[in-house]
């Protein structure tokens, strides 16, 4: 990076620089009697000012603003700090599922190009007991919509990543439904709704994975929460 | 005097004592309110701008030390930073330059207290000696907020030139300012 000079003073001012261009011109400022002189001035320009009178109770509104945020935060912090036990423990096992998750996530993002085929040759990296799937869904005849699933087995848990896109946008209640199939016997497996621009994001994960699922499904539901299929299957694929 | 206790009021914020803070309140309310009141002319907007600043004092955003300058310097930056904020998310800019206002505006009814005319008359003595395009550039700039571009159309000058001549503008008045301390007995310069 250029090293900062006088003119960075203005930005400075502005407070547009970084946090890390602002300290580096900070050091400038220590030797630069010009820059000095100018951000001096800045101390005394507002005086140019009228002076106006306060309004009636703005110092009390002021304050006790400043101090409830204060107590707000407190508060904030005091919840995050105690939770039960049982809690603290399934955080941390979620905490540690991020990697995972993360990697799944990238894993599907990463499936639409030939990227993919280069991470899918690198994937006996990840570990003896993890197996990665990756799936694309086929639409049904009418359906405009594309889907990517991955599959993550680890030990006895399963993880569930779907990644949808050019959805058809829903109405009322409706929500795209995703269901694992075993001989024809599906469970639900995670919901989603578009977002404006027709794309949706699902997670699932089950922690006692007995099955052994041949088949995935999305559905299109009047509603959400079905226990089976009510609505017709949009997109779906042999696992 | 005045620079080392402003210090020692921001040193006690910092370690969470609400009086230091309501002492530091009540020694620059009015000088930020009628400031900001300029740079929005918006009463409300000017409340919201202030608050916003004493919420940041007390959270210990953007920390001062002594190294960035006079504490008022500091605290005036970050005040006219809240307002250009909100200016930006709640106004629509003003284009037309006669909404812009000048820099140094005719005598006001409110009694200014003896300090602050004193700083106001060597000020606006130290203004008069810029040109009628610095005037306007640091009136644009400093309390209005506009953006280089807007300024750049305003004052007819290449955007390419607009920092460094705001900068000049400022250093010269801050030269003139200087000039006139040292010619006269001011008391409110180290």
């Amino acid at each position: 990076m250029a090293k900062l000079n006088c003119d960075h003073v203005i930005d400075y001012l502005n407070g547009t620089l970084s946090k890390e261009e602002q300290l580096e011109f900070e050091q400038h400022l220590k030797t630069c009697t010009d820059c000095q002189e100018i951000i001096e001035m800045t101390g005394d320009l507002p005086y140019l000012a009228d002076p106006v009178d306060p309004p009636a109770g703005m110092k009390a509104r002021i304050l006790s603003t400043v101090f409830e945020e204060e107590e707000e935060q407190k508060k904030s912090e005091e919840v995050k700090r105690e939770p039960a036990p049982l809690i603290a423990q399934k955080a941390v096992k979620k905490k540690n599922r991020w990697p995972v998750l993360i990697a799944a996530a990238l894993f599907v993002s990463l499936l639409g190009n030939g990227y993919a085929l280069l991470k899918l040759s690198e994937q006996p990296e990840t570990g003896g007991e993890m197996a990665f799937q990756s799936i694309d869904l086929q639409p049904n005849e009418v359906f405009g919509g594309t889907a990517k699933a991955a599959i993550i087995r680890e030990e006895e848990s399963l993880e569930l990543v779907v990644q949808a896109e050019q959805l058809e946008a829903l109405e009322g209640e409706q929500v795209y439904q995703i269901w694992l199939l075993k001989e024809g016997k599906p469970i639900p497996a995670g919901a989603f709704t578009p977002s404006a621009n027709g794309e949706g994001n699902a997670y699932y994960s089950l922690e006692d994975n007995t099955e052994d699922w041949d088949t995935i499904a999305i559905t299109l539901e009047p509603q959400a929460g079905n226990a089976s299929p009510q609505g017709e299957i949009v997109l779906s694929s042999e696992i | 005097m005045e620079k080392s206790s402003d210090f020692v009021l921001y040193e006690r914020v910092r370690n969470k004592d609400k009086e230091a803070l309501e002492q530091l309140y009540d020694r620059y309310e009015k000088i930020l309110f009628s400031f900001l009141v300029k740079m929005t002319e918006d009463r409300d907007l000017a409340e919201e701008a202030l608050q916003e600043v004493f919420i940041k004092v007390w959270r210990g955003v953007g920390e001062y030390d002594e190294s960035k300058g006079k504490f008022t310097s500091w605290l005036f930056t970050m005040s006219r930073n809240a307002a250009i904020d909100l200016i930006r998310k709640k106004k629509k800019p003003s284009v037309a330059l006669e909404e812009a206002g000048e820099l140094v505006s005719p005598a006001s009814s409110v009694e200014e207290t003896a300090e602050w005319q004193e700083k106001k008359e060597q000020i606006q003595l130290a203004v008069k000696d810029l040109s009628a395009e610095q005037q306007k550039m640091v009136q644009l700039f400093y309390f209005k907020g506009y953006t280089h571009e807007k300024i750049s159309e305003l004052c007819e000058v290449p955007l390419g030139t607009v920092k460094s001549r705001i900068r000049l503008a400022l250093k010269k008045l801050k030269g003139t300012l200087h000039d006139m301390q040292e010619r006269g007995d001011s008391p409110w310069r180290n």
